[in-house]
């Protein structure tokens, strides 16, 4: 069977995306039935004319869309799209690929969700850009696994031990991270002796979010993550006790 | 006359208050620096670098400086794009791709220091054209603008949507609608404008107030670009460079028309909201090939082919700010970047927009062509040293810089879960070859279609004939039904058979 090309792999993935698309097209217009379009009372007050009404113009969009998604399913049933849809092709990527993607979606994923919000900026950052440089540096699939698991460790410890807003401010999730951390640099190290870019993995991953930390907090008195962190917690106490009373007398 | 001598003041005033600060320099330096970095590593864009610098600097810096940031890093990242091309034959950005056409043979055939001098000159002298139309432009549009109404508003809002899916599409026309339908759709989220109805809430409060525009920006465009670079490694060969880096000023004096052509299609593609940098080099490649004497020796290492586009492409960022501070409509990706910016800084691009701003505009980018062009010849050396960086080392730092940026203007870690989620539907979309810019500008002119098409109604009563009885109005409808029409293959068929074309 002769390869397909790269028009009948987009037909086929087209068809996959118009019926995404016709049902949330269907769903937000059934949401949309929920806003008041012919003036309906609302508590007691009277509602504005249906030309008036907030759900005009999503119903317009959404219309359109429904109607964008029928032709883009013609489109894609013309070119045989509907035929390869269930086959290898329409479905998608060989498995380095689905691996590749599912390993950075996982880690990305443990990062925003789970470091971010409650693991110390500098620690959740340090331990992203080691494990991503590493993982991804020379495409090992051996590695994005090995680091993929680090980072989700350290992200489902975080989301299951301090999953609620209050309880953000704890560390023990920041001392996990960077237990895997240093683990992980170390094991960098071990492995790679000769790589230079190995050797300079420990270096950009302190001082590249130690910097972006302290140039958006002090220089340019933006809001950070996690301020309560167990290292920044500690930089700004330094810098408003010991550090900024220098020149502020 | 006595106008335009009241313009040029401005200009002058303008110019003058940001050479005297010293500050200028500081931002400049570092963001044209940081622009061209951004530009030489492949895998990083100009739109990803406005993209970051908004959502660092944020808000929380003066808008003069903001600005100076955000066009520094622009002018310089589409300058910045040629150096790969050139020496790895990897487009830096897309706009330069055509430059490695021409610019890799001649770098291959030990001209590589003449082709980078002739690109830095040609790129300074681009970005001059384009600011010089902007000046000029921006005023006789603001003056025809000034009787632009909700009406027109709401159809102008629409043109710009569909104009950008239909010019960016690289499959089908109407995948470029989609995407600009689905940011239409993600700017119903929230409170309506008029009457404060919640919409797609979902009972969440975070929602009330609706898709932030940085964390929508750095989804849309950052992390895309970060999961893709990730997962494909471009290495390339580099070629050695050979010969000095400055500008021949005997090939610019032989080649002054067609870096003055490459200038003003630059320009005009520029104008055509959504279009881009890259549009704007491959037509004026396009255009250069056609009309060249020596048009067979395009893609063979011609200096012509290199200057039209590289000339064309800089010349683009001026014309992408005309319809962007004329009508709120961004010109291209890395602009729809910049109108986030504006956003933030409650400045509102426009017919509205106070013209100091557009004077302060046209003077920032004067100052950050002539720091490229400085920048570009006495510091290439260094520039082609960061290009032996992998782009694995860079993207995990642009990841972290993005996760910091959209924390620290929306202030909340609900905008990194939206910034997320974003990403990965762009990703998919990408995948998919639906284009991303569409999405963004749909987002950012979705709220003032939703608040203008209603007003419209409101004022009228209901009747549609409002949209029609007012000439500006009534132009602009029959555009959007024109760009629609266009794409219907019955309608199709039959203009061909008017213009006596087989189909």
């Amino acid at each position: 069977m002769n390869s397909p090309t790269e028009q009948e792999i987009l037909r086929a993935r087209d068809f996959w995306g118009a019926i995404v698309l016709f049902f949330l097209s269907v769903f937000f217009l059934w949401r949309t039935s929920f806003i008041p379009l012919f003036g309906q009372n609302r508590a007691g007050v009277s509602g504005a004319d249906w030309y008036n009404s907030a759900a005009l113009v999503p119903f317009g969009i959404f219309g359109a869309l429904l109607v964008l998604s029928l032709v883009l399913m013609n489109i894609s049933i013309k070119a045989g799209g509907a035929r390869l849809a269930l086959t290898r092709v329409g479905i998608g990527w060989n498995r380095s690929e689905a691996l590749r993607f599912s390993t950075l979606a996982l880690i990305l994923f443990f990062y925003i969700v789970g470091l971010v919000p409650r693991v110390d900026f500098i620690i959740g950052s340090g331990l992203l850009i080691t494990g991503l440089i590493y993982g991804y540096h020379g495409g090992r699939s051996d590695r994005m696994i090995l680091v993929t698991l680090i980072v989700a460790i350290a992200g489902l410890y975080a989301l299951a031990a301090h999953l609620p807003r209050s309880e953000w401010k704890a560390h023990d999730d920041d001392w996990v991270a960077l237990v895997l951390w240093f683990g992980l640099t170390l094991w960098v190290l071990a492995t790679n002796r000769q790589d230079r870019v190995a050797r300079a993995i420990p270096i950009i991953a302190i001082l590249a979010p130690t910097l972006l930390v302290l140039a958006m907090a002090f220089g340019f008195r933006q809001n950070v993550p996690n301020r309560s962190g167990l290292l920044f917690s500690q930089i700004e106490y330094h810098y408003f006790v010991n550090i900024k009373p220098l020149w502020s007398r | 006359m006595d106008f335009i001598f009241l313009q040029l003041a401005g200009f002058g005033a303008a110019f003058v208050a940001l050479v005297v600060d010293p500050l200028t320099y500081a931002y400049l330096i570092i963001s044209v620096f940081l622009g061209i970095t951004f530009g030489a590593l492949p895998g990083l864009t100009a739109t990803l670098a406005v993209t970051i610098l908004t959502g660092f600097f944020g808000n929380k810096i003066p808008l003069d400086y903001s600005l100076i940031a955000l066009l520094g890093a622009y002018v310089g990242a589409i300058y910045g794009g040629s150096y790969p091309s050139i020496l790895l034959n990897i487009p830096g950005t897309a706009a330069s791709a055509a430059t490695a056409m021409d610019g890799h043979p001649l770098a291959k055939a030990g001209r590589g220091g003449e082709a980078l001098g002739l690109t830095t000159t040609a790129s300074f002298i681009g970005t001059l054209i384009g600011t010089v139309a902007l000046l000029i432009f921006v005023w006789v549009l603001l003056l025809l603008s000034q009787n632009i109404a909700s009406p027109e508003k709401a159809l102008l809002a629409l043109f710009g949507i569909l104009l950008s899916g239909t010019l960016m599409s690289e499959d089908l026309v109407i995948k470029g609608w989609i995407s600009g339908l689905i940011g239409l759709a993600m700017a119903m989220v929230g409170l309506d404008p008029l009457l404060s109805e919640p919409r797609y809430t979902f009972g969440w409060s975070y929602m009330l107030s609706g898709f932030q525009v940085v964390p929508v920006l750095m989804g849309a465009f950052a992390v895309p670009q970060i999961i893709d670079g990730l997962r494909h490694m471009n290495v390339g060969q580099m070629v050695a460079l050979q010969g000095r880096i400055l500008p021949n000023l005997a090939a610019v004096r032989r080649y002054m028309p067609t870096i003055s052509r490459s200038g003003v299609i630059g320009t005009g593609v520029g104008a055509l909201p959504g279009v881009g940098e890259d549009v704007a080099g491959w037509v004026s490649y396009g255009v250069g090939k056609t009309v060249s004497k020596e048009g067979d020796k395009f893609g063979k290492g011609s200096l012509e082919g290199l200057l039209s586009s590289e000339t064309a492409n800089n010349a683009c960022i001026g014309g992408a700010l005309i319809p962007l501070l004329v009508l709120g409509i961004p010109g291209s990706p890395p602009a729809a970047a910049l109108m986030g910016a504006f956003k933030i800084n409650n400045v509102i691009p426009g017919p509205t927009i106070d013209p100091e701003i557009i004077l302060r505009v046209v003077a920032i980018m004067v100052l950050a062509s002539f720091t490229m062009f400085v920048l570009g010849l006495f510091t290439a050396k260094f520039f082609i040293k960061i290009l032996r960086i992998p782009q694995t080392v860079f993207l995990p730092i642009v990841m972290v810089l993005t996760a910091i940026g959209s924390f620290s203007v929306g202030g909340g870690i609900n905008d990194l879960y939206l910034m997320l989620g974003v990403g990965f539907v762009a990703y998919f979309m990408n995948m998919m070859k639906y284009p991303i810019a569409p999405l963004v500008i749909g987002v950012i002119l979705g709220g003032l279609f939703d608040e203008t098409f209603r007003r419209s109604l409101f004022l009228s009563d209901g009747s549609l004939g409002l949209f029609v009885s007012r000439p500006g109005a009534a132009v602009l409808l029959a555009l959007n039904i024109a760009l629609i029409a266009a794409q219907i293959p019955m309608l199709k068929r039959g203009f061909a058979r008017l213009r006596g074309k087989e189909v």
